[in-house]
């Protein structure tokens, strides 16, 4: 779990952001970074703004000030479309996969960027050798398919695009005990297997402080606290609020 | 019995025609979720540019169908990144929208009447009067081009969205633009693809309709209402339903002169309408989103 961690640029380094729905302030100057090779958990309660990090950082929202970096290139003046060809991309809070479409239409169209489109292929290979159950229901349309499925699906469309930085938000939401360790065994896995860098958004600390190297803990927007996954287990007030113990 | 077969076909030949017009303002509603009331005035138009291509240069009508499709196609983009873009959409923009491309419309219509008066107009062609025999009926010959051409741009076009990238971009961003965004897809551009699109199949809806109809600045009024019952018998789950919308239109109308005094077969579609809408919101045929 001990990461060299911190030669050159964070891979993702957001610095006092805030963003805005209408007159309503999500975001507070949120800062937290990533690097290299890291998982770091960003865990909160409802309404924190643990989704609205994300979509900022995937070009869904625009943050009013602040700045958010991926590899020291400043992503303000990226248009939003053109974050995934940089390497970044996201698993949505309730997988938004395109219903209408079958399963093998989602995961190819995951690499319609530039960089993955040629690798096709190859992407669906390493999707199926990753989640061979998807592979049978190539051709069933998404919006059929139960709760576990469509989390792999959207995890696979999200790694057919070859991300350097990948981003889940609650990924265990709804889903049953058993897929839910399965679902971290497949980050745990993207991480340690193919070295990719992870932020994970999630309600289920204990989780997601097993797989993490780091957490930062965020409230009404801001972050509250942050630390190693060992620092944030034993914090008292931590361990009380969101674990319950 | 003779008469039910003549009718049943040209029934057919005309639910070709329906099937695009249908299809123009269906792709426009299913991606961009907006009523284009302006489909009306491109049909009256390319019926207009058609008619201008053939009197004064000389241009065949069917010779004319790349010209119509490129000019509306670059109409439709201009419509879209000029105006269009900058509506709200949805259900919380809808009432803006409609008032906006209703105006464009009628600035359309109201410039047709100062360039061409509010006289019917009609392409004859040497080939107009030429009829052909189907299954011993004799069918006027430009209602069976109009048909064979509007299953092949159908097909096209299924061909198009089910088996390109483009396509499937299309329709990833019609079911959730979001995801889109994230995977690469420059939103925004394919909202101006499919709005020239859209406006394409329109233009040659009207280029059809001027081979097989006389027209005036006020023609496409009745051409948008059935578009839109089309698309609600149809849905937009494929063009599949929307060709099998197409069908129930035309037969519903064919039929109704039968049993119904020639003044009211007009209202047939209305009826058709309210009567789906009532029964079954949903379409007869399937889903409300762009599969
Ligand atoms: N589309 C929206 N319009 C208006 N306010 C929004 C919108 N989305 C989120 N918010 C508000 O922004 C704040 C942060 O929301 P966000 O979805 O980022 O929280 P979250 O931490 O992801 O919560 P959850 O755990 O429930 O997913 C909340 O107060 C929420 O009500
Ligand atoms: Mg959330």
């Amino acid at each position: 779990m001990v990461n060299s961690g911190t030669q050159g640029p964070p891979v993702l380094d957001i610095e006092d952001i805030e963003v805005f729905y209408g007159d309503a302030q999500a975001l507070f100057g949120l800062s937290l970074n990533v690097q290299r090779g890291e998982v770091v958990t960003l865990v909160g309660s409802n309404g924190a703004g643990k989704t609205t990090t994300l979509r900022a950082t995937a070009g869904l929202q625009r943050p009013t000030k602040g700045d958010i970096r991926f590899e020291g290139k400043s992503l303000m003046k990226i248009r939003p479309h053109e974050r995934v060809e940089l390497g970044i991309t996201l698993v949505p809070e309730g997988r938004e996969l395109w219903p209408q479409m079958n399963v093998k239409e989602n995961l190819e169209l995951g690499a319609f960027c530039g960089r993955a489109r040629g690798h096709v292929a190859e992407s669906l290979d390493r999707v199926f050798s990753l989640f061979p159950h998807l592979k049978d229901r190539c051709n069933q349309m998404a919006g059929s398919l139960s709760g576990g499925e469509q989390q792999m699906c959207a995890i696979g469309r999200a790694l057919m695009s070859r991300p350097r930085l990948i981003m889940f938000d609650e990924p265990s939401l709804g889903l049953a005990p058993i897929l839910v360790s399965q679902v971290f065994d497949t980050i745990h896995r993207l991480h340690s297997e193919e070295g990719l860098t992870v932020l994970l958004v999630e309600q289920n600390l204990t989780k997601a402080l097993e797989i993490a190297d780091r957490g930062y803990v965020i409230e009404t927007g801001m972050i509250k606290t942050e630390g190693t996954s060992r620092q944030l287990l034993d914090d008292a007030s931590i361990r009380s609020a969101y674990l319950g113990i | 019995m003779e008469e039910v077969v003549r009718l049943g076909i040209s029934a057919v030949l005309l639910a070709g025609l329906y099937s695009v017009m249908a299809y123009g303002l269906g792709l426009i509603y299913g991606v961009l979720r907006i009523v284009n009331l302006a489909h009306a005035g491109v049909i009256m138009a390319a019926a207009y540019v058609t008619w201008l291509l053939h009197s004064r240069l000389g241009i065949d009508p069917y010779l004319a169908i790349p010209v119509i499709l490129v000019v509306f196609f670059i109409f439709g983009v201009l419509l879209y990144k000029g105006v269009v873009r900058f509506l709200p959409r949805g259900a919380a923009g809808g009432v803006q929208s409609l008032l906006l491309l209703f105006g464009i419309w009628l600035v359309m219509r109201n410039g047709a009447y100062l360039l061409f008066s509010g006289n019917d107009r009609a392409i004859r062609t040497e080939y107009s009067t030429h009829s052909i025999s189907i299954f011993g009926t004799s069918v006027a010959q430009s209602r069976v081009v109009v048909f064979v051409i509007a299953v092949l741009t159908l097909a096209a076009l299924h061909l198009f969205l089910t088996r390109t990238y483009t396509g499937k971009a299309i329709r990833a961003v019609a079911q959730n633009p979001d995801s889109g965004t994230i995977v690469g897809v420059n939103v925004e551009r394919f909202y101006a693809l499919t709005f020239g699109i859209g406006t394409s199949l329109g233009g040659l809806a009207g280029l059809l309709l001027a081979t097989i109809f006389a027209f005036n600045p006020t023609s496409g009024a009745v051409e948008l209402l059935k578009s839109f019952v089309v698309v609600v018998l149809g849905g937009l789950g494929s063009v599949v339903g929307i060709a099998l919308g197409a069908l129930v239109l035309a037969f519903a109308e064919s039929y109704a002169i039968l049993i119904l005094p020639s003044y009211l077969t007009a209202a047939v579609s209305f009826v058709l309408l309210v009567v789906v809408l009532v029964l079954r919101p949903g379409g007869l045929f399937g889903q409300r989103v762009l599969a």
